[in-house]
């Protein structure tokens, strides 16, 4: 749905986007981490057609960037960074103004309108000015405007960064929804938390895409699978008896707690229980590690892009 | 270009100007002002303007030679008709002034309060979201100058007598007013669009644009001191000619409205 070759975009000699190469499947919930000015906004924004690539090719919904903006145009929603809205216009108003760009018939208009305002929670306001809602009201409301014409990607720059907690799950609630109805999301994101939960697969960006994947992926490449032991006391005698499973790539021993790098944790917790009983170990709990994808990002970010 | 969308834009932007109080203010105070003053300063000065003495200026004399049928009237009547052509002139300023601030608003405003980037994300073309914007800032111009000229007949009309009445309700005017005014109105939207691609501050786009109302008012002042007289004839030619110049003017602004700069570049 979504293919990028080569795309690179520069500003006044300025590198924004390198040499981007990238592949977003239909139905598939796309978020694109970076730090600020990583070119996550340029990206969106070449993809939506509102800039034009200084070099590289780019296909969305099956149209070329640049020579088929006006089709892609049509078949795009975008979540901008500022909801841009009219303010002094009810939020029936500014929804209906942009259905009648998309085309959209008087009947088409009024559902899609209904629709929408409903799924999240404004139509109770439909006739208020915008000027009188709140910063998380604007933005259900701009979501609301990208969705109208039920496009087939949806580019959502920051979806929940202005909502409360509550008002952020039905943001976040709905997009896995559309997910489900086969539109593809690409989402721009600095909620690594959010992206964890809600991507397919994550991208992250530092002017070149620095790793694709899945999250899981991302975490295994980086940190492969960690078994974390905790136990009344680590005593030599206890890593002794580890050293003879061979499947253990690594033990890190850190005061009370040995963390066992392992390819298959599911499967070889058993036997390092067994082992660790055996040279009278007093264990007090076993659990996967898991690494939050801030760690993950940190390390791809900070690094500039290198695995471990 | 897609009508639809033009219908669009048009509606949205009147929309957004009925509901801006201070903008309705800015349109249709000055235009009232401007018609109530002359009516006023008719009203208390009545028939003493030139003392019955047609040889008091010089500039009478030139004006009854330079069209013959003005002898008809009396030096008081010619001067009453002297003196509200001149204001008659000001409903040529006005269309260029008005629609400066509606579409220097409507493009600057847009890009400031950052509902620019959606809309240009959306299916319209550059020519037809600019034509559109255009038309919106056009129409209350126009109806502002055509309700202050009504107003400003209505007020004559107990001011002055029938005959120079008669002669300020003359075909000249009635083209002015029907096709010069909106072609006017219409240079000056094209000419703020252009300018407002460029800056990003709504009062820098309407001091630059403001120096459009400097030929209009030399025109009134060739025709105050007699230099030139203004008849159906020229306007009509003027009404061409201005036409000409709107067509020129709003490509130019459609091909310099970069959406890329205007998106990028504009904080």
């Amino acid at each position: 749905m979504i293919e990028t070759i080569g795309l690179t975009k520069h500003f006044d000699g300025n590198q924004a986007v390198q040499d981007l190469n990238l592949q977003v499947k239909q139905g598939e919930i796309f978020a694109f981490l970076g730090p600020n000015g990583a070119g996550k906004t340029t990206t969106t924004r070449m993809l939506a057609c509102l800039i034009a690539p200084t070099s590289g090719q780019a296909r969305v919904a099956g149209y070329d960037v640049g020579r088929e903006s006006d089709e892609i145009r049509a078949r795009i929603g975008i979540l901008t960074e500022s909801p841009g809205l009219y303010e002094k216009l009810s939020a029936v108003q500014n929804l209906d103004f942009y259905a009648r760009l998309y085309g959209m018939t008087n009947a088409d208009r009024a559902d899609a309108v209904k629709k929408y305002l409903s799924m999240l929670g404004l139509w109770e306001r439909r006739d208020e000015n915008v000027s009188s809602f709140s910063k998380g009201m604007k933005q259900k409301l701009a979501i609301a405007r990208a969705l109208l014409h039920d496009p087939k990607v949806v580019f959502l720059d920051e979806p929940t960064s202005a909502l409360d907690p509550e008002a952020a799950k039905i943001v976040r609630d709905f997009i896995a929804e559309l997910k489900s109805e086969g539109h593809t999301i690409f989402l721009c994101t600095h909620n690594l938390d959010e992206a964890d939960r809600l991507a397919d697969r994550i991208g992250v960006m530092k002017q070149r895409l620095i790793q694709v994947d899945t999250a899981e992926n991302l975490r295994r490449k980086l940190y492969g699978r960690r078994v974390v032991v905790r136990m009344r006391a680590v005593m030599d005698a206890h890593i002794a008896a580890l050293k003879p499973l061979i499947f253990i790539k690594h033990v890190d021993r850190e005061d009370n707690r040995l963390a066992l790098t392992v390819d298959d944790p599911d499967g070889m917790t058993p036997t390092i229980i067994r082992a660790l009983v055996q040279a009278n170990g007093d264990i007090q709990s076993v659990a996967e590690e898991k690494h939050s994808l801030e760690e993950v990002y940190l390390n791809l970010v900070g690094n500039g892009g290198g695995a471990k | 270009m897609n009508w639809s969308r033009v219908q669009a834009i048009i509606g949205r932007e009147l929309l957004e100007i009925v509901k801006n109080r201070l903008l309705i203010f800015t349109i249709f105070l000055p235009p009232l002002l401007l018609t109530i003053i002359p009516i006023g300063m008719f009203a208390v000065l009545g028939n003493e303007m030139t003392g019955g003495n047609l040889n008091s200026g010089g500039s009478l004399e030139r004006l009854v030679a330079l069209s013959p049928n003005m002898a008809k009237y009396s030096p008081n009547e010619l001067m009453q008709l002297i003196v509200f052509q001149q204001f008659l002139v000001l409903y040529l300023v006005l269309p260029l002034i008005i629609p400066m601030t509606v579409a220097a608003h409507s493009i600057i405003g847009e890009k400031q309060a950052r509902s620019l980037e959606p809309l240009l994300a959306t299916p319209i073309r550059t020519g037809e979201l600019l034509f559109g914007k255009s038309i919106a800032a056009v129409v209350p111009a126009v109806l502002a100058t055509w309700l202050a000229y009504g107003v400003f007949f209505g007020g004559a009309s107990f001011v002055t007598t029938p005959r120079v009445l008669a002669g300020l309700f003359n075909p000249m005017w009635i083209v002015a007013m029907i096709v010069l005014t909106p072609l006017l109105a219409l240079l000056s939207v094209s000419i703020a669009v252009v300018i407002s691609s460029r800056v990003n501050d709504t009062r820098v786009a309407q001091q630059i644009g403001g120096m459009l109302v400097i030929p209009a008012v030399a025109l009134g002042l060739a025709q105050t001191t007699g230099f030139i007289l203004l008849n159906a004839l020229t306007f009509v030619i003027g009404s061409v000619v201005i036409a000409l110049i709107d067509v020129g003017v709003l490509y130019i602004a459609t091909k310099i409205f970069e959406r890329e700069k205007i998106l990028t570049q504009w904080k």
